[in-house]
């Protein structure tokens, strides 16, 4: 008998573990959105202060430890750059790079899941196939070989990547159009000879949007690390210009004589993409609300 | 069970032939490469010399049938920098270290993953969920890298206790491994933890109770084959990945390993020599999901029957 309710017990503990998650929300999406907060300030302020160069060496001002120098309170790297500025320089580049490798896959994504799910049939097919592909190439390998033929570069990174992650955008909007291209406020519009885009547009992008916008900030961390460590292979922004991944590689060769070099970058990026994980706890669990009353109120 | 295998290694074929095509138009479409490997005061003769020599004079329907029965008979070309040297020779020598550090990883990854997994089922344990989840987590939120120059700085720089770079020993494995193991543990954690959370409600573990078997029995001996199963075919696909996407693991500790090979081929500008490489991932990741398929069919007759 004891056994018997202790089988049943999980169902219990699994709503009290439920209730417990949501009353613990606030605090880590909040530590986390201080988190990014304090990222963007650092990158946006940081080039307008008197001393931002990350570009000019001065080898007498080598290997200089965080916080001994007041002229470089991070530090110099091995040919004397100094690291905040090269930290907020790269910063600036990876988190450009990062955000616009997620837009193009979330406008990729957008447009071939809702032609997917509007239309089905054959083009359904073709864009699922398409996606598989996609799925079972690894990007390291794919952009090795690219790179291999052209030489690496910083765009060929970015088209590449940009066309890597779209697969999880298009099948939730895939999802949501095949559950919407029946109802009768899709199916009216045409009737009265709207065009497909047009409804499209109108009645079905609206309802794929926040949910792609969630999906989006989960995927900046993703992509940070991706990108980081294709940077860190050489695979990417070509030097000087500095990158979080480039400055790593530099710092490793260091390692002995200036640890600092790589553990600066590095925790950068530690912060970033948990900051990122955190918030989209938050995006995830309070998503599902205003979907469901929109879908509601369209019925 | 024939019908099965033929099936998926038809599959398989049409696969490899994919990547083969793709990997050889990857290579032309860029044009011929004489320009690119020779020094820059080379005449436009020499150029085109090197291209005849080379082959990429031919029609490129012919040059693809070429290709293509040349890897059917194990011959990938001749590097382009090194012509007496075939290109698939300078990969497969690396690859026995590839493939050596990828499957103790990923093994010694499963295994933690599994310890965790059971031990927070067997305790019905809130606070171990939580531990390895949010450990694992904040571990995935550090890139493989930066864990790995984290590792060799305290391990070999500060405290002088194992190898950082190269192969010199056995004691050369910790590192990597342990930097490729964490980073896919909370991977198999959450896969486990939920595909065993989802047996817990079924009937047969009722059953189980009433016939008098403790909860550890339940858990290790009925509970966890059903939850394996799902496991299998992401932990298959995970190997396959982890065997072509060591390469940033590799480049961190300057393992001997087919991702030095391939940087330096990227470097080099010498296609034919990466042509070799995706092709040999491309059977390596093939292969090891037919083993999978085979397994699971063999374990679930359900997949095999339907």
């Amino acid at each position: 008998m004891s056994q018997l309710a202790s089988s049943r017990r999980p169902a219990v503990r699994r709503t009290a573990r439920t209730r417990r998650r949501i009353g613990r929300l606030p605090l880590l999406p909040f530590i986390g959105a201080v988190l990014l907060a304090v990222m963007a300030v650092f990158i946006v302020v940081v080039p307008m202060l008197p001393g931002f160069d990350p570009l000019t060496q001065n080898l007498s001002m080598a290997r200089l430890a965080p916080f001994t120098d007041a002229a470089h309170p991070l530090g110099t790297d091995s040919i004397g750059r100094d690291l905040l500025s090269r930290l907020a320089e790269g910063g600036r580049i990876t988190m450009s790079i990062t955000l616009a490798v997620v837009a193009i896959n979330v406008v990729l994504g957008i447009i071939l899941g809702l032609c997917a799910g509007f239309f089905g049939g054959w083009i359904d097919n073709v864009i699922g196939l398409v996606s598989d592909a996609n799925l079972a190439m690894p990007v390291v390998l794919l952009l090795i070989a690219i790179s291999s033929v052209t030489g690496p570069s910083a765009t060929l990174m970015i088209v590449v990547l940009g066309c890597t992650f779209w697969m999880g955008y298009a099948r939730v909007a895939r999802a949501i159009a095949i559950s919407l291209r029946g109802r009768d406020f899709v199916v009216a519009p045409q009737i009265l000879g709207a065009g497909a885009a047009w409804t499209i547009r109108k009645h079905i992008l609206p309802h794929v949007l926040p949910q792609m916008l969630i999906l989006a900030v989960t995927d900046i961390g993703v992509v940070m690390l991706v990108q980081a460590g294709l940077d860190f292979l050489g695979l990417g922004v070509q030097p000087p210009s500095p990158t979080w991944g480039g400055m790593i590689l530099e710092g490793q060769k260091m390692l002995r004589l200036s640890p600092w070099q790589a553990i600066i970058p590095g925790t950068a990026i530690f912060m970033l993409v948990v900051g990122t994980q955190f918030v989209s706890q938050l995006l995830t669990a309070e998503s599902s609300t205003p979907l469901r009353k929109a879908r509601r109120a369209n019925v | 069970m024939l019908k099965f295998l033929i099936r998926r290694l038809v599959q398989a074929a049409a696969t490899v032939l994919c990547v083969l095509t793709i990997a050889f138009f990857l290579g032309r479409a860029s044009g011929k490469p004489g320009a690119l490997l020779l020094t820059d005061g080379a005449t436009a003769e020499q150029i085109d010399q090197l291209n005849e020599t080379l082959g990429f004079n031919r029609p490129l329907l012919a040059q693809y049938v070429d290709f293509a029965l040349g890897v059917f008979r194990g011959d990938f070309g001749s590097s382009y920098r090194n012509p007496s040297i075939p290109a698939i020779e300078l990969v497969a020598e690396r690859l026995p270290a590839t493939v050596s550090l990828a499957l103790t990883s990923f093994v010694i990854g499963v295994v933690l993953a599994l310890a965790a997994a059971l031990s927070i089922h067997v305790f019905r344990s809130r606070k171990l969920r939580a531990l390895f989840i949010w450990g694992g987590s904040l571990r995935q939120s550090v890139p493989d890298f930066f864990f790995g120059v984290l590792a060799v700085l305290v391990f070999s720089v500060v405290l002088g206790a194992l190898p950082s770079l190269g192969f010199t020993g056995p004691a050369s494995y910790v590192l990597p491994v342990m930097t490729i193991a964490t980073g896919q543990f909370v991977l198999y954690v959450r896969l486990l933890d939920s595909a065993l959370t989802e047996q817990s409600s079924q009937d047969y573990v009722r059953t189980a109770y009433a016939r008098g078997k403790s909860h550890g029995a339940v858990v290790a001996t009925e509970m966890l084959p059903n939850a394996l199963l799902p496991v299998m075919t992401m932990a298959g696909l995970n190997l396959a990945g982890l065997l072509g996407g060591a390469v940033i693991v590799e480049q961190v500790f300057a393992w001997p390993g087919v991702g030095e090979v391939l940087i330096n081929a990227v470097s080099q500008r010498d296609f034919a020599i990466v042509q070799a490489g995706l092709l040999v991932v491309a059977l390596m990741f093939v292969v090891v999901n037919i083993v999978v398929d085979v397994l699971y069919s063999v374990l679930d007759p359900r997949v095999r029957l339907s």
